[in-house]
């Protein structure tokens, strides 16, 4: 391996066994059950599918290079950052790495809500793998930086879930690592907490660590990152520059089936085969301008006809925020039978969700608000402002001003 | 960080069964000894009454057993007051039970830390079985008042109560290596555990002398590793007997097999941890 390489990895692969009770027996009794049904013969012939989560994943990865792992959910990133951070091992292939590893794949896993803020700093530096004699040397740091000095040695579970996060990403924080793995999708639900550590993540690469950067949020794969590995189905499918991995995401992003489907969308009466935001000056585009009004344009195709559908799009920003919805039937709109594929036009008001990534997610049901028939994921979109981020809310909405001078005299 | 003093790790499938690799479990050393105090430290945090418990629990167990088996049902105690005789066997058998249904449910417990971060788990049991000696250490201290109070005067046996405790557990963690992932895939264990324990009690001279087992049976009965165990705490303690050769040799040869079988098992084992805990 030559010197400047930090990640070397040779057809990294991981399989697990999926089948009737995803691959295994959560207790003896489903396992007497299902020998019995072995027995007899009652199972089914492939009722056990190997499924590769990640497979022969074959990349280098410099020292100081910061590489986003872009792909949908169940691509295979996760697996891969726990492989790499020895979490889990893989079923075929090796990895060497050079270097220490810090792995910020949860924050605060570890902590114990019963012990002081104090003795949770040591608890916790130790599972990120650091020494006691480091912990001690860094603590004022890592008190400080977390602001909570005052509560330092009350027990953490009369914290709010903020100042816990505060201090478990401060700990993390001071670990130095000379190789960051950072799983965004792991994190999510905070986006404060998702600030800080991309934050942390840029303090980083200022010291020239080595990053491997999971996300679905491509404005920080485009801030951060200077390469893309993208995976599909758990497998390397690219390994580039920044702009085309974005391009794969947007394409895939297009018609994938939400995560709480159960069949294919092509199984469904009816599913979206495409969706273009289309910007004002009359092309697709997946940048917004803020205050622009875009037209959203869907495809669906109609297996069998379709009483009275509604049409529901969800903007669902990065951290998974249902930001706005836009419903056919609450517009007052009578689609009567649809039988044939067609196209559907939706012109939105002017765009005043701040600037962030939303995906599009598109709902039908039948009747009104009747049966669920297709709910996919339409596509990505950027909004595009230079001031208003989500620390200005949601959305943003120029109000007016009025002082009385007078009034306040008295 | 120089590039000198860098790390470098190699990760690959593990091969064969003798890839232990247990020079990692030294280096986790410290994250081991958090680990033990954290289970210390939380398990009277938020009793009323404290460590009074790690006091209590062995002391009201003993009593009971010398009102229903000394007083009532007149058991034998090797010409020992009952109370004393039952109390320094009691003791390091509820070492042994809590120790072992550590062993056994840890992984469960900290299953977050063993899906979400790496280190070498076996020290999760290691923790385990360490932690409750702090529980023993305050229970001895009744014992040694007690004696006291009988006027019961140890002989240099005593100082090998830190051996037969290494022994107990010794034991404590080979079987734990073999229940804990067993009890990853399938939580019945942590249900039949306390039934299981509480049946091998009975059958360990703790209530009871080993005398009162017939002759002919004392070599079946010493099958039960802990018989040696038990006897061998009494004889350190308050010199009764002598330490049965046969059934020491039956607890070592019980506690060979099983640990280092149960590490070589626990090493195999723990590449699926994360994957189906």
């Amino acid at each position: 391996m030559s010197k400047d390489i930090a990640i070397s990895a040779r057809g990294l692969g991981k399989h697990y066994l999926l089948g009737d009770a995803g691959g295994r027996n959560d207790s003896f009794r489903d396992l007497l059950v299902s020998g019995a049904k072995a027995l007899v013969g009652a199972r089914r012939k492939n009722a056990f599918k190997d499924f590769w989560a990640l497979r022969d994943a074959s990349f280098d990865i410099r020292k100081g290079e910061n590489v986003g792992i872009v792909g949908m959910n169940g691509a295979g990133k996760s697996t891969l950052l726990k492989i790499l951070s020895r979490i889990t091992e893989p079923a075929t292939g090796t990895a060497r790495i050079d270097g220490r590893v810090g792995a910020l794949l949860e924050v605060g896993t570890g902590f114990h809500p019963e012990l002081t803020g104090r003795e949770n700093v040591f608890l916790y530096g130790s599972i990120l793998g650091m020494r006691k004699e480091e912990v001690t040397r860094k603590f004022d740091a890592i008190v400080a930086f977390s602001g909570i000095e005052n509560f330092i040695d009350t027990p953490v579970k009369r914290y709010s879930s903020g100042m816990y996060v505060r201090l478990a990403f401060s700990v993390a924080a001071h670990l130095e690592p000379d190789i960051l793995l950072l799983d965004e999708v792991l994190a999510v639900g905070d986006l404060a907490f998702q600030r800080k550590c991309i934050e942390h993540a840029k303090e980083l690469q200022k010291r020239d660590a080595t990053i491997l950067f999971v996300s679905h949020n491509m404005f920080s794969i485009k801030t951060m990152c200077d390469r893309v590995i993208y995976l599909r189905k758990g497998q390397v499918i690219y390994d580039g520059d920044v702009p085309g991995g974005i391009e794969l995401y947007e394409q895939d992003c297009r018609g994938a089936a939400l995560s709480w489907t159960e069949t294919r969308p092509e199984e469904w009466p009816i599913y979206i085969t495409d969706c273009q935001m289309i910007d004002d000056s009359g092309k697709p585009s997946s940048i917004i301008d803020y205050g622009a009004r875009p037209v959203l344009r869907l495809k669906f195709a109609v297996r069998s006809p379709v009483e009275d559908p509604n049409f529901i799009v969800a903007f669902v920003r990065s951290d998974g925020v249902a930001a706005c919805n836009y419903s056919s039937e609450l517009d007052g709109v009578k689609l009567g039978t649809v039988q044939k594929d067609g196209t559907l036009e939706l012109q939105l008001p002017p765009m005043k969700l701040v600037s962030e990534m939303y995906s599009i997610e598109v709902l039908v049901r039948e009747k009104g608000f009747q049966r669920i028939l297709s709910g996919q994921s339409a596509g990505i979109f950027h909004v595009r402002h230079p001031l208003y981020n989500t620390h200005f809310g949601v959305f943003h909405e120029d109000a007016a001003w009025r002082l009385r001078e007078a009034e306040l005299a008295t | 960080m120089t590039a000198a003093t860098r790390p470098v790790t190699v990760i690959r499938p593990s091969s064969g069964w003798f890839d232990l690799d247990l020079g990692a479990v030294w280096r986790s050393r410290e994250l081991l000894f958090y680990l033990a105090w954290r289970e210390v430290k939380i398990r009277y945090k938020q009793a009323a009454l404290g460590v009074a418990w790690a006091v209590l629990q062995p002391l009201f167990t003993a009593l009971i057993f010398t009102l229903i088996f000394g007083r009532f049902a007149r058991f034998p105690s090797d010409g020992l007051p009952y109370a004393v005789f039952t109390l320094a066997a009691v003791l390091p058998w509820t070492y042994f039970a809590e120790a072992l249904r550590r062993a056994s449910t840890g992984l469960v417990t900290d299953s977050e830390l063993v899906r979400k971060v790496y280190f070498p788990r076996l020290i999760i049991p290691v923790a385990s079985v360490a932690s409750p000696i702090v529980d023993f250490l305050f229970g001895m201290l009744i014992l040694v008042g007690l004696m006291f109070w009988y006027g019961i005067t140890p002989g240099w046996t005593i100082l090998l109560l830190p051996f037969w405790l290494l022994i107990t557990l010794c034991l404590a963690l080979a079987i734990g290596l073999w229940v804990g992932p067993i009890n990853v895939r399938y939580r019945d264990v942590m249900h039949t555990l306390p039934f299981v324990t509480q049946v091998w009690m009975f059958a360990t001279p703790i209530v009871y002398p080993l005398s009162i087992i017939p002759e002919k049976w004392q070599a079946l009965y010493s099958l039960n590793p802990m018989v040696g165990i038990i006897e061998g705490f009494r004889w350190s303690l308050l010199g009764t007997g002598r330490p049965n050769m046969f059934s020491i040799g039956v607890s070592f040869t019980v506690i060979a097999i099983a640990l280092v079988g149960g590490i070589v098992y626990f090493r195999k084992a723990e590449r699926s941890f994360a994957d189906v805990i």
